[in-house]
């Protein structure tokens, strides 16, 4: 098994920066850097790291070690707090690599755990989701996954569904015996409860994904207009540069803010009009694709000005895409909310006072449905998870319909066994043996 | 070494598995020694006079594609045929006979004597004898010493037997018969892990004493169904069997009396089949039920012999008579011979490769209740496959494997030797994943060609497969051909009987598969110059297409689910080299040994978090080789 290596906190300029090694060779390599004999395992100590080769001070860190078995991946651990400058990062790692670590792939750290037992798939999945979680609400689903309250959740409908199995696998396999006749219509209605409860988890996806994934929004306008105001009010924070100039920005930028739990990621487009400058030319490339990619586009007007032709063309040409309209600068005397859009209805905004800002984050969430978020319930956050509750949810409705059809047992059954699989990749698999003991506890069966 | 006689494979046991093992070996053109303690009781039943049932009947129809013998001595021993869950799809019918025992017995030890390289031979098998710990031979009681390349021990309930009465217990292999003691210790020996199950039986009546009007008569079918492919016509006079009904009184003496059950007074410690429980169990644990079903069935047409099914006791005797007087109908009765339980060694399945042989002696297998099983079918394909393959490993022929996608035997043998056994194992149809392609009418269209390659399977035999293959393959295409048109008169009919309309036109194919559409009414739209067609061909081909699209919805999301399963894991895998499983996984992972991640995924008690660990830990190191 290889020692493995990666800068476990965001790349980019901070105060502190983590790296991470984990293998065999992971302690031996931190010894030689730190040019230490014995570190006594779980204890942050403070030193300097070398490159032995040429007895380069790289910095001073503070370092840990957690020998195996009782570390995050099970195995030899190292966690190297360093100043959190690009040069000081590369200098660590390159001599780590230099010292026999190799990169570590994506999610090599949590596949190791997962592989010594530290956590299981679910955690696993959770784990990856509670890192890419972008607000406190997402960080929660996240966490109630963790704690297994998926596998909780289903397990009344699956519990539910063996009984339906139990019953109908007991007359076909048991016809000589004397035990009670299928009663078709109390299947039905247990079948229509269990679909209907898987329905409702799947249907939470669409709300959990938001959750995961958040609400793109672009923020497009002619030049002008106040475009990186506007976004540098919503994220409440001056990021975009402003100035009176047309055309100062010239790259998307990104942002993530937090509107009531559900990540919204706003991107700062440049403005849009013809020029034949280059670099503001590839911006302009930028924005198109931005609004593309985007859930939602703010079309951003100057309310304080009679509406262009060019205004009139970004209209048009976003009048496909679902949009709000937002008239800035209302704070200024020659601001007319009539002016521009006739029919069109439009939110009033000042960027600058912060004027419309609250009905404009309603407008934002109103857009996208986030439904099963406000009773606290538990959401489907997992694509994989999604995908296999609503391919357990078709193979209740086949199962429905054979019934329907009054087709034998056994045509009923080979669709609930389908949902029972696909049920069994989140929860745990249920045996044949699972099976037949809940036969012979349920009736009494043999000659 | 000096032997008094040399085979190539030598049977112990002629019970169901040892007949057909016998058989087969003997047919592959192995010299064959058939050794039994009794020459006159070989293919005895002990228990039920009955063969297949649900699933059974599947079995003993794949023993016959294959080429084994228990399909055709049944039907030519059967005194009442029936083609059970008939009101059901064609996947979950199988069929049932009541068998004749002492015809049975003498029609198997008929058929055994008829075949060429098959020796008969009375005598007790105390002790191998080894070769570099490969199998050379059998040690007999009497100081005979038999040499064989391959041995199959298909001994029963023989293997250390010991059969209870109330409080009175002794050792047997059955009623009347002496156990086997000396080979139980050889195999201990040779360190095989020994368990103890237990089985048991119920009393058999005086059929002159049983008020037969009291009991409802439970007739055959009218046309009956077969177990064999070859077989067109039955010999024996068919009969009735009754269903009558056990009573609260009974009950309550049962539960007063239960200190003198062996099960309850704590001498049984071997486990029984949850299947087939003692009238004691069915009391005690489903008290609230008022009556137990119970069956009266004849056990043969020369005798006054009737077996009261579903009766199984091991209570003292004079308190079975005193019970089976509680019934009603058998008021009168007396008990010929009376119930009880017996308990026996068998043998970790876990010992056995796919082939049935042990891993520990290279030429020794294993077959039938040994392996952990309980049944007449389980028992005789189990004997089929190890008598096939002891023949091939003598020939140094590639032995014969089945999958469990193909065949209820592949099924049975994969959950024996990757799960072993704790209770005796009993097929059933849930067990196969892929029910619906296992039939019983197209165990032929699995099997027979594999019978065929390995000589099993005669020329007239291949023949009449061959000719039925073509008929089905001519009807499937007929049925996708011929339409029925709205220009067609009983297009309305059908459209009325069904409460649909059909649409301008549609294949039979298609029809068939409509709700309330029967065969019959298949049969009667199909043109005259098709004719005649049998029900059973157009039941075959209707089934084929009736389940082929759920077949192929199940094997795409298995395919997805278990798209891993196909990862191998290295042979001597060192589970305990994987930190984060728990002991009890790496216990089960040793002993079962699974080469995939599949065969992993199947074993009991493995949770999602250990197949995950056990996943991981096999692709990462695929990645690092």
């Amino acid at each position: 098994m290889s020692t493995i290596v990666a800068l476990s906190t965001p790349r980019g300029r901070g105060a502190l920066a983590v790296i991470r090694l984990s293998g065999p060779e992971a302690i031996a390599i931190a010894h030689q850097m730190g040019g230490l004999e014995e570190v006594d395992p779980r204890r942050a100590i403070l030193t300097h790291l070398k490159r032995p080769s040429d007895n380069e001070i790289l910095d001073q860190v503070l370092l840990t070690c957690f020998p195996s078995p009782h570390s995050l991946t099970g195995e030899d651990v190292v966690e190297i707090s360093c100043h959190g400058s690009p040069a000081v990062v590369r200098n660590i790692i390159d001599t780590t690599l230099e010292l026999g670590a190799v990169l570590a792939g994506p999610g090599e750290f949590t596949r190791r755990a997962l592989a010594n037992g530290k956590i299981n798939l679910a955690q696993g999945e959770a784990i990856r989701d509670l890192i890419a979680a972008q607000t406190d609400a997402a960080v929660q689903q996240a966490s109630r996954q963790l704690n297994g309250e998926l596998s909780n959740a289903l397990a009344p409908f699956k519990e539910k569904l063996v009984e339906v199995i139990v019953v109908l696998e007991s007359a076909v396999e048991f016809v000589e015996e004397d035990i009670p006749a299928v009663k078709a219509d109390e299947i039905e209605r247990e079948l229509a409860e269990v679909g209907a409860g898987i329905a409702k988890l799947s249907a939470s996806y669409s709300a959990g994904r938001l959750l995961q994934e958040g609400i793109r929004v672009a923020i497009t306008g002619r030049p002008n207009v106040g475009k990186s105001s506007l976004f540098n009010s919503l994220v409440e924070r001056e990021r975009a540069i402003v100035t009176e100039i047309p055309g100062t920005t010239r790259d998307t930028l990104t942002e993530t803010i937090d509107l009531e739990g559900i990540p919204v990621i706003l991107t700062d487009t440049a403005g849009l009009r013809e020029t034949t400058e280059r670099i503001e030319t590839l911006g302009i490339e930028r924005t198109r694709r931005a609004m593309g990619d985007s859930d939602l586009v703010l079309v951003v007007l100057d309310g304080s000005s009679e509406p262009g032709p060019a205004d009139q063309d970004l209209l048009d040409q976003t009048s496909g895409s679902r949009r709000l309209i937002v008239l800035n600068k209302s704070d200024l005397p020659s601001f007319n909310g009539a002016a521009c859009c006739g029919e069109l209805e439009a939110i009033n905004v000042s960027a600058r006072t912060g004027e419309g800002l609250p009905s404009l984050r309603t407008a934002i969430l109103a857009t996208s449905n986030s439904k099963g978020m406000e009773d606290g319930s538990l959401l489907i956050t997992n694509a994989r998870h999604y995908d296999l509750l609503c391919g357990a949810q078709r193979e209740i409705e086949v199962a429905q319909n054979a019934l329907r059809d009054r087709h034998s047992e056994e045509l009923v059954l080979a669709p609930l066994h389908n949902a029972l699989r696909l049920l069994g990749q989140i929860t745990g698999e249920t045996t044949t043996e699972d099976i037949l003991s809940e036969i012979f506890a349920t009736f009494c069966i043999g000659k | 070494m000096s032997f008094d006689e040399r085979f190539d494979v030598i049977v112990i046991g002629a019970g169901h598995a040892g007949c057909e093992a016998a058989s087969a070996a003997a047919r592959l053109g192995a010299e064959t020694g058939l050794i039994t303690l009794n020459l006159d009781l070989v293919g005895q039943m002990s228990c039920n006079p009955a063969i297949g049932g649900i699933a059974k009947g599947h079995l003993v129809r794949e023993i016959d594609a294959l080429g084994g013998i228990m399909g055709r001595v049944i039907d030519r021993t059967g005194i009442q045929f029936r083609l059970l869950n008939r009101s059901r799809g064609p996947a979950v019918q199988s069929p049932r006979a009541q068998a004749d025992r002492m015809r049975y017995r003498a029609e198997m030890r008929r058929t055994l004597e008829a075949t060429s390289n098959l020796h008969l031979r009375q005598g007790k098998v105390v002790d191998f004898v080894l070769d570099r710990g490969r199998i050379a031979g059998v040690v007999l009681e009497d100081g005979r010493q038999f040499g064989a390349h391959a041995v199959v021990v298909a001994t029963g309930t023989f293997l250390n037997g010991l059969i209870h009465t109330g409080r009175r217990t002794y050792s047997g292999g059955r009623a009347g018969e002496p156990a086997a003691i000396e080979l139980s210790e050889t195999l201990k020996r040779l360190g095989f892990p020994v368990g103890r199950l237990k089985t048991g039986t119920p009393p058999r009546l005086d059929g002159r004493t049983i008020d037969w009007s009291a009991f409802e008569p439970q007739p055959g079918d009218p046309v009956p169904v077969p177990f064999s492919f070859a077989t067109d016509t039955l010999e024996q006079k068919q009969i009735h069997c009754h269903i009558g009904y056990t009573t609260a009184q009974v009950h309550d003496a049962i539960r007063q009396n239960i200190a003198e059950s062996p099960l309850y007074s704590g001498k049984i410690r071997g486990v029984g089949p949850r299947y087939c429980p003692s009238i004691e169990d069915k009391v005690v644990k489903f008290s609230d039920k008022s009556r137990h079903q119970l069956f009266l069935e004849p056990e043969g047409h020369d005798t006054n012999e009737v077996y009261l099914n579903g009766f199984s006791t091991s209570l003292p005797a004079e308190l079975q008579q005193d019970l089976v007087r509680m019934i009603p109908g058998l008021e009168e009765a007396k008990i010929i011979r009376p119930g009880y339980a017996i308990e026996y060694d068998f043998v970790d399945p876990r010992e056995l490769g796919p082939d049935l042989q042990t891993a520990r002696v290279p030429g020794l297998f294993h077959a039938g209740q040994i392996n952990g099983t309980t049944g007449y079918e389980e028992a005789a394909c189990q004997g089929l496959l190890a008598g096939i393959n002891a023949a091939l490993y003598t020939q140094q022929r590639e032995s014969l494997r089945l999958r469990r996608e193909e065949s209820y035997i592949g099924v049975l043998v994969e959950d024996l030797i990757k799960q072993g056994v704790d209770e005796p194992y009993r097929i059933f149809t849930s067990r196969a994943e892929y029910r619906l392609a296992l039939r019983y009418d197209n165990a032929d269209e699995r099997l027979e060609r594999y019978g065929r390659e390995l000589g099993l399977v005669g020329d007239s035999d291949w023949e009449r497969f061959n000719s039925r293959q073509a008929r089905l393959a001519k009807l499937r295409t007929a049925l996708d051909e011929i339409r029925l048109r709205r220009s067609d008169a009983r297009h309305a009919a059908v459209s009325a009987l069904i409460g649909a309309d059909l649409g301008d036109s549609i294949s039979l194919a298609q029809l068939a598969k409509r709700p309330k559409i029967t065969a019959d009414l298949i049969m009667s739209l199909l043109p005259s110059e098709l004719k005649p067609v049998t029900e059973s061909d157009l039941n075959s081909v209707l089934a084929d297409s009736l389940y082929a699209g759920y077949l192929e919805s199940q094997k795409a999301t298995i395919a997805r689910l278990y798209q891993h399963d196909a990862l191998r894991i290295p042979r001597g895998m060192a589970f305990n080299g994987i930190s984060g499983l728990s002991n009890e996984i790496v216990e089960r992972l040793d002993r079962a040994q699974p080469q995939t991640f599949g065969e992993a995924r199947r074993l009991p008690g493995l949770t999602p978090g250990a197949l995950s660990t056990l996943l991981v830990y096999l692709s990462a190191q695929q990645k690092s080789a």
